[in-house]
């Protein structure tokens, strides 16, 4: 029997973290090993302690019987990895949709969501044929901004074609995209054309320091922000971009659009490192030098601001990441820190068509960043509107998880629940969320007109006056 | 001699076992006996170094070249068994040249390949090295799982016709005219596989010859026979690290001393250890203070292990032995050498030797050295043909496989099973039935479990040394009660139960000493869980069967206004309960 008298220091005791990665300070995984593929993620194991939150939090392992789940695909399996080079990850790593449920729920810190993307990455880059169909399918579609932006130089025919019924058929049978779907209609106007229109940020740092005068506040106040629109916002939803810029200008906001490229989110959930870092380098390069300019930024997409917040400095070590992932935040969460949106809110009124009861969907990477039910609380003052949350439900499209066809039944199982509580608990045909995908699926299952709550706030603060 | 001898052989340990199947193997009549299961003693308590000889090859280097030698027949005969990491001799700044240089000189003299490293190429080795590192010097080290090796070692005696008996005690040596006849045994349980409940009773085993194989224990055998043998335990702490801080044994290049190497043992890291004579090798005080120290000697090798998990840790006592003239104080100074004590030559009493001292490693070299010891006494000219014959599991096979299309099982929890099963891989995990996976942190599945049932019958912690099963990061807070369901059916409930008990005790044994930062909350979780839904915090219902029929029906109670009618809740309990 032992008589062993804890001796540890108490000092020491209060080091210890319960939800970060015990690990020390001497170890970060990103420094050890400069190439994202060659990660060591096993440390991250030592704060799993198996209590399964992950797994009754995971969205796909509720309709799939097959998915074993975060937990194994996550602890479990870098636990049991080897540093041979002959270890093989699980290919039900394809089948994790990237929701990143798991990251959020567990109560211990294990990085969930770092080890799903390295594990994912390592798959695709050593087990997945270049020349199978699921590789080229699944590259185009986490490649979308590129498409998109061939796409948007003939808006009309592209919209067109890619709902083309034949056209549908043939990507169905040969590429594996879903003919259920139909694809998002292009814009004819670019965000970015219609901003150049405006007098880019010239014009905005104008209009901001008009605003501030007529406020009263000092015209040469620090407020600016460099916008992260994503490529969605700018190909085929202007409206939300246009609107953020309007409500960042209503409260004297001097408003930039750096150069950009995509996010990353879809090239993650993909596990195409390689393209996603490509795209991260620009990405940081033009948002840490406007961070050290004094900027913050703000993205109108939750994915793309978990994406520059969170993913970016999990998987890449690039020069000033993280001061991007320190100063960027999601669009209305910045103006709830920074001005009074409340009061603001408490003082307006909507009418017309955006007077209406809406069914509020959280994405999942909203909830990643503690946001969840920002948007409820935001509008629930605002007359004329309503709130309905319909649940804690994921969407199941999960980007561009839903548009493959052999996840396409799994991606609307998953959605059920949502789709329920949107047509029975609201009147109005309308919905909305901030994630992009998650809206296509909100009203791909309905048929419900989506918005976004940057576009409600728009409607609230500017229009009627 | 007409007839084959028969040999009784104490203690189920790697040296035990090695000389079980050596001599069954020459053709020679064994029975093998062991107190606890196998390896229940040092064997189950080491740090799975394979030694290339090189920790020796400066101050034993008789030893250092037996190691080596060794090292190249394990990994030919029992490579399921070993994982040839590689290792690393590191020298820190305030660690001298002069030695670094004898430990490079010592291992060309025993003809261990050594080449000197770079810091640089030492940290691309082994990125969590410590950065002021000097260099270091590679040599052949290895990782032996020994319960896997002993297992197999007795596998191979059975199929030879030894008959093995665990859980078997010598309460006596049977001794007519000064010679020794055979011994005195208590049985846990009936002869054969082990089965918890079932009334043992004594045995005396006859035997032509017997050879006391127990280690640190080998002065009690000595003492029933009136014969003095002095083995001088010294025990060692080695803790347990959740996952594997390096991939290469790392041991520090300095003379002897305390807490100087880190073993990478299949999915965990063995931090070893301390050198401290005891008394009694079953009863000595296991200390705070000696994981505590290890942990922050090793952390100038890897300074990730001050803040990493450990899982739980145990102590081992080395059955080390010294010529009655010598006399060394310190333990650190007696040979690791091993010695063949012939009672008739040294104390007039025939019948028996006992094998003394020696190491994991050497264990084949010394099962050897005894059998042909023995095989002479008889006149038997057999071969020794262990060098060569494959063990159980370590014929021809390869890991690289398709683990789902073969045998149904995910990536990862397919190639552990592979590289635990070896060649016989097919055999176990072929199986029509679902084939869950039982132990997550380890990936065992239901298939390995019920092999190593069949092999040891209802003894959980056999199983669990078998495949590892509970000794993942949960420490069976997890698995231990689906084990347990894998016995019932072939066994009753109150076997199950009381192997169950008995593996959760064993389990906890080992977690005392880590109940700290994540282990805690580790053994709290486990508690809570184990508490509200096996009522482990009160009374577990292992004492009588319970009549779950009982629960069924609830209570029929009449009440006064409604004669007839019963008051019974929807949860079968009475209302008002």
């Amino acid at each position: 029997m032992s008589d062993a008298e804890s001796n540890i220091d108490p000092a020491d005791g209060t080091d210890f973290q319960p939800t970060a990665p015990n690990t020390g300070e001497e170890f970060e995984p990103v420094d050890v090993f400069p190439d994202s593929d060659d990660f060591d993620l096993r440390p991250g194991s030592d704060s799993c302690y198996k209590c399964s939150t992950c797994d009754t939090n995971c969205p796909v392992a509720e309709v799939d019987d097959e998915f074993p789940g975060p937990k194994f695909q996550g602890p479990e399996q870098w636990r049991l990895k080897q540093a041979d080079g002959e270890h093989t990850i699980d290919d039900s790593v394809m089948d994790c949709s990237n929701c990143l449920r798991c990251d959020s729920a567990c109560p211990s810190g294990v990085p969930l969501g770092q080890m799903h993307n390295t594990a994912r990455g390592e798959y695709v880059s050593e087990e997945l044929n270049t020349f199978s169909i699921e590789y080229i399918r699944n590259r185009i579609l986490a490649n979308y901004r590129t498409s998109a932006w061939l796409a948007s130089k003939f808006p009309r025919t592209s919209s067109f074609m890619m709902n083309f019924g034949p056209v549908r058929w043939m990507m169905d049978k040969v590429l594996k995209v879903p003919k259920e779907r139909d694809f998002p209609e292009f814009a004819t106007e670019t965000f970015q054309e219609w901003w150049a229109k405006q007098g880019g940020a010239t014009g905005s740092r104008e209009r901001a320091r008009e605003v501030r005068e007529r406020r009263g506040e000092p015209v040469d106040a620090d407020k600016k922000v460099a916008y992260f629109h994503g490529c969605y916002s700018n190909y085929n939803t202007p409206e939300v971009a246009k609107a953020l810029v309007n409500v960042y200008e209503y409260f004297g906001y001097e408003v930039v659009v750096p150069e950009q490229k995509c996010s990353g989110t879809p090239m993650f959930a993909n596990g195409m490192l390689a393209d996603a870092r490509r795209h991260a380098e620009v990405n940081v390069s033009s948002m840490s030098d406007l961070v050290d300019q004094g900027y913050d930024a703000v993205a109108s997409c939750t994915s793309c601001s978990l994406a520059l917040r969170q993913e970016y400095p999990e998987l890449f070590d690039i020069d000033g990441i993280e001061e991007v992932s320190d100063n960027t935040f999601e669009s209305v969460e910045y103006l709830r820190i920074h001005e009074d949106l409340k009061g603001e809110i408490e003082a307006a009124e909507v009418d017309g068509e955006l007077a209406a009861e809406f069914g509020y969907h959280a994405p999942c990477h909203a909830r990643n960043q503690g946001l969840e039910r920002q948007a409820v609380e935001l509008f629930g003052d605002l007359e004329g509107a309503e709130m309905e949350d319909v649940g804690d439900s994921c969407s199941g499209i999960s980007g561009t998880y839903g548009w493959k066809s052999e996840k396409y039944e799994k991606s609307m199982k998953i959605a059920e629940d949502m789709f329920e509580h949107m047509e029975e608990g609201t009147e109005s045909e309308v919905g909305m969320t901030e994630c992009p995908t998650c809206a296509m699926q909100m009203e791909h299952g309905t048929g419900y007109d989506i918005r976004h709550p940057l576009e409600l706030l728009e409607a609230a603060l500017i229009e009627e006056n | 001699m007409a007839s084959v001898p028969h040999i009784a052989v104490i203690g189920g340990g790697s040296t035990g076992i090695g000389i079980a199947r050596d001599l069954s193997m020459r053709g020679v009549d064994v029975t093998l006996v062991e107190q606890g299961n196998l390896t229940h003693g040092t064997t189950g308590r080491m740090h799975g170094l394979l030694h290339s000889g090189g920790r020796y090859a400066v101050a034993d280097q008789k030893s250092a070249t037996e190691c080596i030698e060794e090292n190249r027949v394990l990994r030919d005969i029992a490579s399921h068994c070993v994982e040839m990491t590689g290792g690393l001799f590191v020298k820190r700044p305030e660690d001298t040249e002069e030695y670094f240089q004898k430990k490079l000189e010592g291992c060309k003299e025993c003809g261990i390949p050594a080449e000197v490293v770079s810091r640089e190429e030492a940290r691309q080795m082994e990125p969590h090295l410590a950065k002021d590192i000097d260099k270091a010097i590679t040599v052949p080290d290895g990782a032996i799982d020994p319960f896997r090796l002993v297992v197999a070692n007795a596998a191979s005696a059975k199929e030879h016709g030894a008959r093995i008996e665990t859980h078997t005690k010598v309460t006596d040596l049977l001794v007519e005219d000064d010679e020794v006849v055979g011994i005195e045994v208590e049985h846990a349980s009936g002869a054969g596989k082990h089965v918890h409940g079932v009334e043992g009773g004594t045995e005396e085993i006859y035997a032509d010859y017997v050879v006391n194989a127990t280690g640190a224990w080998a002065g009690r055998i000595g003492d029933m026979a009136g014969v003095d043998i002095e083995v001088r335990p010294s025990k060692g702490v080695m803790t347990i690290m959740n996952i594997r801080q390096v991939d290469t044994v790392i041991n520090r290049c300095k003379p002897k001393g305390d807490a100087d190497i880190v073993v990478p043992h299949e999915t965990t890291a063995i931090l070893g250890t301390t050198d401290e004579e005891v008394d009694d090798p079953e009863d000595y005080p296991e200390k705070q203070w000696e994981v505590d120290h290890m942990i922050d000697t090793l952390s100038e090798l890897v300074p990730m292990l001050e803040d990493a998990r450990t899982i739980r840790s145990f102590w081992g006592v080395r059955p080390l032995y010294e010529p009655p003239n010598v006399g060394s104080d310190d333990p650190t100074d007696i040979t690791r050498d091993y010695f063949l004590l012939d009672h008739d030559e040294r104390d007039n009493l025939q019948g028996m030797t006992s094998i003394v001292g020696g190491k994991f490693t050497t264990y084949r070299m010394m099962g050897e050295e005894i059998s042909d010891h023995v095989c002479e006494k008889f006149g038997i000219d057999a071969e020794c043909r262990t060098a060569d014959v494959p063990l159980p599991g370590s014929e021809d096979f390869s890991v690289l496989r398709d683990y789902m299309d073969e045998f149904g099982l995910r990536s990862p929890i397919g190639r552990r099973s592979v590289e635990r099963l070896g060649s016989r891989a097919d055999e176990v995990l072929k199986t029509d039935g679902p084939n869950p996976t039982v132990c997550e942190c380890e990936g065992v599945t239901r298939a390995e479990v019920q092999d190593a049932i069949d092999q040891s019958g209802s003894d959980l912690n056999a199983v669990r040394i078998r495949t590892r099963s509970s000794m993942g990061n949960c420490q069976g807070g997890f698995c231990c009660h689906r084990m347990a369901n894998e016995l019932y059916g072939e066994y009753d409930e109150l076997t199950t139960r009381e192997a169950w008990d008995e593996l959760l005790q064993e389990r906890w044994k080992g977690q005392r000493h880590a109940l700290w930062g994540q282990q805690l909350s580790q053994a709290m979780l486990n508690y809570a869980m184990h508490a509200a839904t096996q009522n482990r915090d009160n009374d577990p219902a292992d004492g009588t069967p319970i009549d779950f029929s009982a629960f069924d029906n609830g209570q029929a109670v009449t009440t006064g206004d409604d004669a007839g009618a019963t008051d019974v809740a929807t949860d079968g309990g009475q209302h008002g309960d």
